[in-house]
C-alpha cells in the first residue's frame, strides 16, 4: 500500500501517513489497497482522501482454516471459529458438534465432507465497502463532518471530500483533478 | 513550603521513614504496599530534604522528585471519539500521574473542528475547579491557532499540546511534536516529548506557587486533609477520597457529612471560616482555602 499525504505541513503529512497506515491495518485492508492519497487544507478546512482498491481478497473456505483428523476438524485460525460453527450448525445441525474450543466432531458421509471443505466461511468482499468507509471515517478529522463522495469510474475505489463547511463546486473540481493526477501517475508515493 | 517526593523501596523498616516524615511536620499523601514493595508520596518541609534522603539511603530505597505533586490536572481533548482517545490522551495523563499529579480527563461535547469548536459554560466551570489544564489538539497549525480561543476562556493555568513544532506555532505554553496518534507513546523520543510537556506544566504551576507564596493561605491543604481524615476516616477500598489542590481540596463525601466538614476545627477556627465550601460540579465538595490576609490567623 502506497500512501501520499500533501498540503498539511511537514509534521501533519508525516503524522497522517502514519495514521493511514495504522488505521488500514486495524480494519484489515492494508494488503488490499493499492494506494491512498490524502490532501489536507487546514486553512480552508477541506480534506480529500482517495483510495484505490487493488486485489480483492479471496473467500475463506473451510479447508483454509481447519485440519482434518479422522471424523474431526481442528480449527487452525480461531478468529473464524464463530462463523465456521454458525455455518456448520446451520447446514448440518446436530450432526456437527463442538468437542472442545478448537475441535469439531462430525458424523457425515465422505461425499458430504468433500462438499463441506469447499464451503465459504467468510467472503471479505461482503464487508469491504463498510470496512473501507470505516477506515476513512477514522482517518478524516472528526470536525470535518460534511462529506461529498466521488466514486471512481472503474468502481475500484472512492474519493471523499470532507469539511466543516459546505463543500463548494470549486473543491469538487479540484478533488477530481488531484485524484486524476495521482491515478495517472500510478499511485501514492 | 512543602517538597513532594516519591519513595519506592522494600517494606523493611519503611515505617521508620513514615515516623521521621511525621516528626518533621510532613505528611504521607499516598501509601501503597504491594507484597514486598512500597510506594509512598511524601510531603515535607523543603529544608528537611537531606534528612529524608539520608534515611532513604539507609533503607536502600529510591527517592524521586514529583514536580506536579499536590496538583489536580485536567486533560482536555476535543472529543472522546477514537480520533483523540485513547492515544495520546491516556499517555499524557499517565505521564502526568508518574510526575505526581492527580489527573482527570474531559472530552468536550462540541470541541471538534476549527470554526465550529466550542466549550460549554459547564465544561469551563469544571476545568476551573482543577489547578491546571492540558489541552490536547491535533496536527494542524491553523486549527490549533483557532482553537486557542477555547483555552483563553478558562481561568486556571494551561498548556497546549499539539503536532507542529513549537517554533512554527507562536503560542504561549505550547508543546509540539505530539499531535494525532494511533499507537502508544512508548518510544524513547516519545518519552522525551512527554517529559518536555510535564516540565512545561511544572513551569506553569510554579508561577501559581509563587503567587500563593506571596499571598499565603490561612492553612496548608495538607494540614486540612489530615484534620478531615481524623473526623471522617477514609472508607475501605475508597480511592483518593481527598484530592489535594494547590490552594484547596476536593473532598468526596456524602451530602449528610457536609455539616461535619464545616464544623471541623482547624486551630482556633472552624473550617467553614477559613474555606469557601461549595458543591463540586465534578465530584464531591470543593474547599477553596482563603488567604491568611482574608481569613486571619488560625492559631
Amino acid at each position: 500500500m502506497e500512501i501520499k499525504v500533501e498540503g498539511g505541513g511537514e509534521f501533519a503529512n508525516a503524522s497522517y501517513t502514519n495514521v493511514c497506515n495504522n488505521v488500514f491495518r486495524d480494519v484489515g485492508l492494508r494488503s488490499n489497497i493499492d494506494w491512498v492519497y490524502m490532501y489536507c487544507n487546514a486553512a480552508e478546512h477541506v480534506f480529500i482522501i482517495s483510495i484505490k482498491i487493488g486485489r480483492a481478497p479471496s473467500p475463506v473456505k473451510v479447508w483454509d482454516i481447519t485440519l482434518r483428523e479422522g471424523n474431526k476438524l481442528r480449527i487452525t485460525k480461531e478468529e473464524y471459529a464463530p462463523k465456521l460453527l454458525a455455518l456448520l450448525w446451520d447446514r448440518y445441525s446436530g450432526r456437527v458438534q463442538q468437542e472442545s474450543r478448537v475441535i469439531i466432531r462430525f458424523e457425515l458421509e465422505e461425499e458430504e465432507v468433500a462438499k463441506l471443505n469447499e464451503l465459504v466461511v467468510y467472503d471479505p468482499k461482503e464487508d469491504l465497502t463498510a470496512r473501507m468507509l470505516d477506515g476513512i471515517d477514522r482517518i478524516l478529522p472528526e470536525g470535518a463532518r460534511v462529506r461529498y463522495p466521488i466514486p471512481s469510474a472503474q468502481g475500484k475505489g472512492i474519493t471523499i471530500i470532507a469539511s466543516e463547511n459546505p463543500i463548494s463546486a470549486e473543491w469538487k473540481v479540484k478533488a477530481k483533478e488531484l485524484v486524476g493526477r495521482i491515478a495517472s501517475s500510478g499511485g501514492g508515493a | 513550603m512543602y517538597k513532594i517526593m516519591m519513595f519506592s523501596g522494600g517494606v523493611y523498616k519503611f515505617n521508620e521513614l513514615q515516623e521521621i516524615v511525621e516528626d518533621i511536620g510532613g505528611f504521607i499523601l499516598q501509601s501503597m504496599v504491594m507484597q514486598t514493595e512500597t510506594m509512598m508520596h511524601l510531603a515535607f518541609p523543603a529544608e528537611e530534604e537531606p534528612r529524608i534522603k539520608a534515611k532513604v539511603k539507609e533503607l536502600g530505597g529510591k527517592l524521586k522528585d514529583l514536580p506536579l505533586g499536590g496538583a489536580e490536572i485536567m486533560v482536555v481533548v476535543p472529543s472522546l471519539g477514537k480520533h483523540h482517545a485513547v492515544y495520546p490522551m491516556c499517555d499524557i495523563a499517565e505521564f502526568l500521574r508518574r510526575n505526581g499529579a492527580i489527573t482527570d480527563m474531559m472530552g468536550l461535547a462540541r470541541g471538534v473542528g476549527k470554526r465550529i469548536a466550542q466549550m460549554t459554560v459547564e465544561e469551563k466551570a469544571i476545568i476551573n475547579e482543577c489547578d491546571a489544564a492540558v489541552f490536547v489538539f491535533g496536527d494542524f497549525k491553523e486549527c490549533i491557532e483557532e482553537k486557542v480561543k477555547l483555552c483563553e476562556m478558562i481561568d486556571v493555568p494551561y498548556i497546549i499540546v499539539g503536532g507542529p513544532s513549537a517554533s512554527d506555532v507562536d503560542l504561549p505554553h505550547y508543546v509540539g511534536g505530539v499531535g494525532r496518534r494511533t499507537s502508544r507513546m512508548n518510544r524513547k523520543e516519545d518519552i522525551e516529548k512527554l517529559n518536555e510537556m510535564a516540565m512545561a506544566l511544572a513551569d506553569v504551576l510554579e508561577e501559581k506557587r509563587i503567587e500563593l507564596e506571596e499571598d499565603p493561605l490561612s492553612a496548608s491543604p495538607l494540614f486540612i486533609k489530615e484534620m478531615i481524615e481524623m473526623i471522617l476516616p477514609p472508607k475501605v477500598a475508597e480511592e483518593l477520597p481527598i484530592v489535594i489542590h494547590m490552594d484547596g481540596l476536593r473532598v468526596k463525601v456524602e451530602a449528610e457529612d457536609e455539616e461535619k466538614i464545616r464544623d471541623i476545627e482547624i486551630g482556633k477556627r472552624k473550617l467553614s471560616e477559613i474555606c469557601e465550601i461549595k458543591k463540586s460540579l465534578y465530584e464531591g465538595y470543593l474547599l477553596e482555602i482563603l488567604p491568611e490576609a482574608v481569613a486571619g490567623e488560625i492559631f
